[in-house]
């Protein structure tokens, strides 16, 4: 690494989470434009006078500086360049859902600017949803198909992207009133008999999903399923903690 | 280069696990327990033991407590139809010092987290569920701090209350007394704003 890659200047990110360190600073794990994920020591951050403690929290647009080792680098200055994303109740969690999936599959270092661009796409859309419509089933769609759409964009950039418009035996392109069984890391093959290890989908629902139209029931469920399927291969066995807590929370509600 | 007698140094390891303190610090410390003031080191050790053995956590608000119900649970005075939920035994203090609050409470002892696996369970909701069943609470005061976990935690708790059919308050968010609004970090004032009276 050159004496130039050692020190960052402003750069584009997003805290993904942060955890106190010794006595009164923090470990951040970031989500930066151009630098990808990064793990940086926040020092002090954590004491009364701090400006930086309520800066640091998640969903908040910052321009971030910090220099030294490439693993655990010194946060060097901090600003932030527009206020929070309000954030509140399920749209929360739901958001908490982003970046575990972020801090789960994207390597350190890894820089994936358009990745970046699709998540504060994807937080733009989550705080827009309480006005989209009072009815909570419409609100509850937005929700899915955001997460939905984040999901397919996480798994095209970190290099396990999904064949949406062709079937793999044939090379033909997919016809929306066909079956297809989607075997996981080759792609759809035509087909309705239930084969275990492949999600069976309608024609229709992989179009959907290719062209980010996820408004038909069928094509969000099925699209569901076939994300859920691949994105735990990529997971292993861990399970998502926010999952499990989104799950709960609708189970209360 | 170990000049210093066994003993001393388990001392000075044992010193390390208190916050904040370093080798420096716990050799000051060993150092001043064993040559300046073997009394208050006879006490610290009486003390400490006997903390060790007897407390534990309050069965009813979950703080630390000798007896099975703490002071603040076991006092008639108290109104029990008013219940503060806060993260730690430190908030119930700051809380006290106010004088306002009449109320007992329930400590989490920490606060759902999600990206680090801790969920209901271990912030004690079942025990927190169990006792609103039990005892007739008219209102539940949400003082998680106002970080965005905190606010998540309020919001879990607050759909459990909905469906408890039991009225949720959340502390505001405010600017400090004899702060000026100059220094104030913008999201605090968009919340004073938010939440603003009329005079």
């Amino acid at each position: 690494m050159t004496t130039s890659e050692r020190r960052v200047q402003l750069q584009a990110g997003y805290v993904l989470h942060h955890r106190p360190y010794r006595n009164t600073s923090l470990i951040l794990d970031v989500f930066t434009r151009d630098r990808g994920r990064i793990s940086l020591v926040a020092r002090g951050a954590r004491t009364a006078k701090s400006r930086w403690y309520s800066l640091c929290q998640p969903f908040r647009p910052l321009l971030l500086s910090w220099s030294g080792r490439a693993d655990l680098a010194t946060l060097t200055d901090l600003d932030s360049t527009a206020r929070a994303w309000p954030l509140t109740g399920k749209l929360l969690f739901s958001a908490y859902y982003l970046n575990e999936l972020l801090m789960r599959l994207l390597q350190p270092l890894d820089p994936h600017p358009e990745l970046f661009q699709h998540y504060v796409h994807a937080l733009d859309r989550l705080v827009g949803l309480p006005n989209t419509g009072q009815r909570p089933e419409v609100v509850s769609f937005g929700l899915q198909s955001c997460l939905r759409m984040f999901e397919k964009y996480l798994l095209q950039e970190i290099g396990y992207g999904l064949i949406l418009d062709h079937d793999v035996h044939s090379g033909a392109p997919i016809a929306a009133e066909g079956r297809y069984q989607y075997v996981l890391e080759i792609g759809p093959v035509p087909g309705d008999n239930d084969n275990r290890d492949a999600i069976s989908m309608s024609g229709s629902s992989l179009l959907g999903l290719a062209r980010d139209d996820l408004s038909a029931p069928q094509c969000l469920q099925e699209s569901k399923k076939l994300m859920r399927a691949a994105l735990a291969r990529y997971l292993g066995d861990k399970p998502l903690y926010t999952r499990a807590l989104l799950r709960q929370l609708d189970y209360k509600s | 280069m170990t000049a210093l007698s066994p003993l001393v140094g388990r001392l000075m390891q044992a010193l390390r696990c208190l916050p904040g303190v370093g080798p420096r610090s716990a050799q000051r410390m060993a150092f001043h327990l064993l040559e300046k003031d073997r009394k208050g080191a006879q006490l610290l050790v009486d003390v400490l033991s006997e903390a060790l053995e007897k407390v534990q956590r309050c069965t009813q608000c979950r703080t630390l407590s000798e007896t099975p119900a703490c002071p603040i649970c076991s006092n008639s005075r108290r109104d029990r139809s008013l219940l503060c939920i806060v993260e730690t035994p430190a908030d119930i203090q700051a809380i006290e010092q106010t004088a306002d609050y009449n109320g007992l409470y329930f400590v989490l002892m920490g606060r759902l987290s999600p990206l680090d696996g801790i969920g209901p369970r271990e912030i004690g909701l079942d025990a927190l569920t169990h006792r609103l069943r039990t005892e007739s609470v008219r209102e539940v005061i949400l003082a998680t701090n106002p970080t965005l976990e905190g606010e998540a935690t309020a919001h879990y708790i607050s759909e459990l209350m909905h469906q408890a059919g039991i009225r949720v308050t959340r502390l505001a968010h405010g600017i400090p007394m004899g702060g000026e609004l100059e220094f104030v970090d913008s999201s605090t004032l968009s919340h004073a704003l938010n939440g603003r009276r009329e005079m």
